[in-house]
């Protein structure tokens, strides 16, 4: 089988995921079994498919291994089962008697199609119950399909740790008594919220790792990408989702450039442009014409929106920053919050100067939220420099370096740091 | 057997008075290490930690846990990242070399304690 067929399958089975767990979950109950006899039946069709060609409906293929699997597995703990049937809460909303029986017939009329299992997954997954790293890794395992040992390597844990976390995040979610049904109405939007925020940072825990040696993570990216996707085939007309896929799509469209041979952070000004992703960037800015003006606008749409002005510059030069401060100061008023009045005060500083953005950083230094970052440091680092305050430039960059926890970004600080030192004295041996 | 080879430091500390040719050599020195360290498969375990400034001491004081801000021992002597590698201590203390001899600093080498496989 060529690479290419390999590949084929996998992304098959990856998508195939979501539906044959919703199907299963609402025939039988039980998430959390159902999660590992999905897990199982991906495990066999990854060792079977390639060889022995695809079945001709993968679909039913892994519904029925999956089925099997739970079946071996009630066998094998039928006393634990009849235990656990009476305490859980996750059994499957207005099911008739098929509950618990594997031989359930077929999907009939009126079923909830795969499109609600997979969103009532997902909701699921990121149930507010769980703590963020664990709606991370759930969502990555009974949506995305990947295995824990992935998981775990994407997170740099031992995979032990991450077994734990999922199982723990599976009980917590029948504890809470979560249904597999839609929440009501009037919890969707919040829930929905969560869903996006669980998405943005698997995006950006494989943009920016918060620890670890490399500065992105592909495979994250590329799953919160994939994720982001399929809930805006979902839910098209969410501007929030739209603006979410593109937001993701205009910023991994740097990513060949973000870093040079070394691994070295490179700032977006001194990027090499002509190694951005042409149709990503046209991708995001399509997704974001068509939703902008006709919702409400959200922060993604205008996080988004600012991403998309930066793509366009042709040169770091030609970048149109009274555009970038314009919709900054609207997400100011949308989304207040101390994060976006850093940006705000480089975008203001790039329009009226680095003595404005600097006033306005200095409104923060009584802000709380702002003491364990090391970005207020980095970026009034920045303004000082351009400034030609050398000296608490210096200090600045220096400051940040040490709050850091992202080990590319303390070496980038560092050395910002060290080029506005005069050539320095001989070290001194005592240190 | 197994080793932890520690160093110690901060970036205020060790970075400030360094140009940024000496701290880009020192990051091509640490990084082909490890990737050495990986390839060989001696490297068991390894993780730089945050700069020791943003450490919180937890204190034993009135009868009761208090945290403060800062690391328990001084900055420079305080725990700057590690590596634990599976070798001899005459190739531990060997790979601490390559690194003192660059940035004149001591590191500390020292046998991991053994311990019966976790089932």
């Amino acid at each position: 089988m060529t690479v290419n067929a390999a590949h084929r399958v996998e992304d098959l089975l990856r998508e195939l995921v979501p539906q044959v767990l919703g199907t299963l979950v609402r025939r039988h109950g039980q998430f959390d079994a159902c999660e590992d006899a999905v897990q199982e039946a991906l495990l066999a069709a990854a060792l079977q498919w390639p060889a022995e060609g695809l079945p001709d409906r993968p679909r039913s293929w892994l519904l029925a291994v999956a089925g099997r699997a739970l079946v071996d597995q009630w066998h094998s703990e039928s006393a634990r089962r009849r235990r656990e049937q009476t305490v859980t809460a996750l059994d499957p909303a207005a099911r008739g008697p098929a509950a618990g029986d594997p031989a359930a017939g077929p999907d009939g009329a009126g079923q909830p199609t795969d499109q609600d299992d997979t969103l009532v997954l997902l909701l699921l997954c990121c149930h507010p119950a769980l703590s963020p790293p664990s709606q991370l890794a759930l969502t990555l395992r009974a949506v995305g399909g990947l295995s824990t040992a992935e998981i775990a390597v994407a997170f740099l844990v031992p995979e032990a740790t991450m077994a734990q976390r999922i199982s723990r995040a599976k009980q917590r979610i029948r504890t809470a008594g979560a249904r597999f049904e839609l929440p009501p109405e009037p919890e969707r939007a919040q829930r929905l919220g969560v869903v996006l925020h669980v998405l943005y940072l698997m995006f950006n825990e494989g943009y920016t790792t918060s620890s670890g040696p490399a500065l992105h993570r592909a495979d994250l990216t590329g799953e919160a990408i994939r994720l982001t996707r399929l809930l805006h085939r979902l839910l098209p007309g969410e501007g929030e989702v739209a603006g979410l896929l593109a937001l993701m799509l205009l910023t991994d469209a740097r990513r060949a450039a973000r870093t040079d041979a070394d691994g070295a952070i490179v700032p977006l000004d001194e990027q090499r442009r002509e190694l951005w992703d042409t149709a990503a960037i046209a991708e995001g800015i399509t997704l974001l014409t068509s939703t902008l003006g006709s919702v409400p606008v959200g922060p993604y749409q205008l996080q988004a929106a600012i991403a998309a002005v930066h793509d366009e510059a042709p040169t770091a030069e030609q970048t149109d920053w009274p555009q970038i401060l314009a919709l900054y100061d609207v997400l100011a008023q949308v989304a207040p919050g101390p994060v976006v009045t850093v940006s705000r005060a480089v975008a203001l500083a790039m329009v009226h100067g680095p003595t404005a953005g600097l006033a306005l950083l200095g409104t923060l230094d009584a802000d709380g939220r702002m003491a364990h970052t090391h970005r207020l440091h980095a970026v009034r680092a920045h303004l000082l420099e351009r400034a030609g305050d050398t000296a608490a430039a210096h200090e600045c960059y220096l400051r940040a370096a040490r709050m850091t926890a992202s080990l590319p970004e303390q070496r980038y600080l560092t050395l910002r740091a060290a080029q506005l030192r005069p050539p320095a004295p001989p070290a001194d041996p005592a240190g | 057997m197994k080793y932890m080879i520690m160093m110690f430091g901060c970036v205020g500390a060790s970075m400030q008075t360094r140009t940024p040719e000496w701290i880009t050599g020192l990051h091509h020195l640490v990084q082909k290490l490890d990737a050495e360290l990986r390839e060989a498969g001696e490297l068991v375990a390894g993780q730089p930690l945050v700069d020791p400034s943003r450490a919180k001491t937890v204190w034993f004081r009135n009868g009761a846990p208090v945290p403060t801000d800062g690391p328990y021992a001084e900055i420079k002597e305080s725990l700057a990242g590690y590596w634990i590698v599976e070798a001899s201590e005459a190739r531990a203390v060997e790979i601490a070399s390559q690194v003192v001899a660059y940035t004149e600093q001591p590191m500390e080498v020292r046998q991991v304690m053994d311990e019966p496989a976790q089932l």
